[in-house]
């Protein structure tokens, strides 16, 4: 049976491939943080993964579980996740997000030389890597320029990608922009919105706090980036992908969308701005040109930006109700 | 180099990591007079890796192909990003290789003056080396120290490329070491070993200084020819020292 290794399984992504893999009959393994608190939800939802307990800061161990588990795949998903708390924490942000991919790689390599048999490893990079963009929209060949600590990590994460790759090993940067769904947790910017639309409509809130409402993002669908990573790492040789819908929407069309789905309208009545919530550096307009993906994985999003915020909204409204 | 991929995650922690930990021990030191302590981070041709343009400027797209090279290029990201969003007089130097006497023995610059001091003494007989064919942009580490302080005087930080502009082979630089005592054709005296050939070999690496030249009112003062003979007598008068050998 074939074995996959990820990494950050608990997390938004790693729960759907979990289960993507699953219904293929792979052999689902996983790597969880010991203060990690969503491994009885992915419990809930995956029954047969194998989950191992570790940090991926830690290159020795990360090596002993690579080995031991002799995975076909490795997907690198986990990390620090926001940008903001890299701004907090930058040091730990680069270890984990940074180094732990060094250590990854480092460690699909010698599993590599030593079992002389592929191993294939993805990267889940991130937009955050391009900063704030001279072109729009990006491509593979956009400049990597990062302005946060979480950006600098992940263009690290990259960079060693690349330098791996060029020495013999199958590995594969997908490039996501944003992704989302109802398992994103609230203090993304995207549930915050959909969680609000629920709890106003159920009287359980009075107004949502923003930061900015012209921010402009290209948002999918989760699952639908998902499946473009299992394309990308099944693809014959190793590439870079832009994993991205093309288009960008505004904060405010997000919760446009999202307040009138929960019949909440005008949605201006219910949201309020504070600056505190701004970041230090906010990147420009980040829109991927996701063409190649397009092109070479025959990949393409499926739920489209409505879609996906009326699921978002729909499965908090559930959840308020209950 | 050759070191950082036996040692990735050592190469990682240290040259990649280490930056930031200064830049955030900086930070802390700071509070909130930014203006109290200015920073200097130097940074390396290698982040030019797969070359993008040629000459490489400021500007040209990084494209590391060592795990130094990545580590590198996160220092100059994480330099940038604490220069823009603290505030911090934070400069990168965009280094091209720079030698003199004091390099260590196991870079190539250092490798050759030395065996061929030694070779002019009677005490060695060849040299092994990599890709003779590889090309650098090398100056003299006195200059380039002087572009580092330039940097940290100016009212703004920036990032600067430091370079000579000019480049040559490891062929040339053996030419003029061999030529500095006396032997024209060095061909019995030179190996090839293919250990010291790189995974992957950077390309073209070639910097354009102009930036230092206008803003730093910088230039290097040392020549290629006048660094290798530089390094040649020195390690002649070395060697001299030394008894026996």
């Amino acid at each position: 049976m074939p074995t996959a290794l990820i990494t950050g399984i608990t997390g938004q992504d790693g729960g759907y491939l979990a289960e993507r893999l699953l219904d293929e009959d792979w052999h689902v393994h996983g790597l969880v943080h010991a203060s990690d608190g969503h491994v009885d939800e992915l419990r809930r939802r995956t029954s047969s993964v194998e989950l191992h307990e570790g940090d991926l800061a830690d290159a020795a161990a990360m090596s002993e579980l690579v080995n031991e588990v002799a995975p076909d795949e490795i997907y690198n998903l986990g990390g620090i996740s926001s940008v903001a708390f890299s701004w907090e924490y930058p040091l730990l942000t680069a270890e984990v997000s940074g180094l732990g991919a060094g250590a990854v790689l480092e460690a699909a390599w010698q599993l590599k030389q030593r079992g002389g048999r592929e191993v294939r490893v993805l990267q889940a990079s991130s937009a955050e890597m391009f900063g704030l963009p001279a072109q729009s929209p990006q491509s593979e060949d956009t400049p990597i320029s990062p302005v946060s600590p979480y950006g600098a990590a992940k263009a690290f994460a990259h960079h060693f990608v690349a330098v791996y790759r060029a020495r013999g090993l199958h590995a594969v940067s997908c490039i996501l922009y944003n992704h989302e769904s109802p398992r994103r947790p609230p203090q993304f910017v995207t549930r915050k919105i959909t969680r609000a639309a629920a709890l106003i409509a159920s009287g359980r809130q009075d107004s949502l706090e923003l930061g900015s409402l012209d921010v402009r993002r290209d948002w999918g669908w989760a699952p639908d980036y998902v499946e473009a990573m299992v394309r990308a790492i099944r693809y014959p040789h190793p590439h870079d992908f832009i994993i991205a819908t093309g288009e960008s929407h505004s904060v405010a069309d997000f919760v446009e969308v999202a307040f009138s789905h929960a019949g909440l309208r005008p949605w201006r009545n219910y949201v309020s701005l504070d600056d505190r919530l701004i970041r230090p550096v906010d990147a420009a307009e980040l829109v991927g040109d996701s063409r190649k993906a397009r092109t070479m994985l025959g990949w393409r999003p499926v739920v489209n930006f409505d879609d996906m915020v009326r699921r978002m909204v729909d499965s908090d409204l559930r959840a308020a109700s209950s | 180099m050759a070191y950082s991929w036996e040692n990735a995650r050592l190469t990682s922690e240290v040259t990649g990591l280490g930056v930031l930990n200064m830049l955030e021990a900086t930070r802390l030191y700071a509070g909130t007079d930014m203006s109290c302590v200015r920073f200097y981070q130097a940074s390396s041709s290698e982040m030019f890796g797969k070359v993008q343009e040629v000459p490489q400027r400021e500007t040209t797209l990084l494209w590391p192909r060592s795990p130094y090279g990545v580590a590198k290029v996160f220092g100059h990201y994480m330099t940038i990003n604490y220069r823009e969003s603290y505030g911090m007089h934070a400069s990168s130097g965009i280094l091209f290789n720079h030698e003199s006497p004091r390099r260590g023995p196991e870079f190539v610059t250092r490798k050759i003056s030395q065996a061929v001091a030694r070779i002019k003494l009677g005490r060695q007989d060849e040299v092994a080396l990599g890709n003779l064919d590889a090309k650098r942009d090398w100056g003299f580490a006195g200059d380039y120290v002087e572009a580092m302080w330039r940097m940290l005087q100016q009212d703004e930080a920036d990032d600067y490329v430091v370079a000579s502009g000019e480049t040559h082979s490891i062929r040339e630089f053996l030419d003029v070491a061999f030529r500095h005592i006396g032997i024209e054709d060095w061909s019995q005296h030179v190996v090839q070993d293919p250990r010291f050939f790189r995974p992957a070999e950077v390309d073209a690496l070639i910097g354009d200084p102009r930036k230092a030249h206008e803003r730093l009112g910088w230039k290097p003062s040392v020549s290629f020819a006048q660094l290798v003979e530089t390094m040649v007598d020195a390690d002649l008068a070395d060697q001299r020292t030394m008894v026996g050998g």
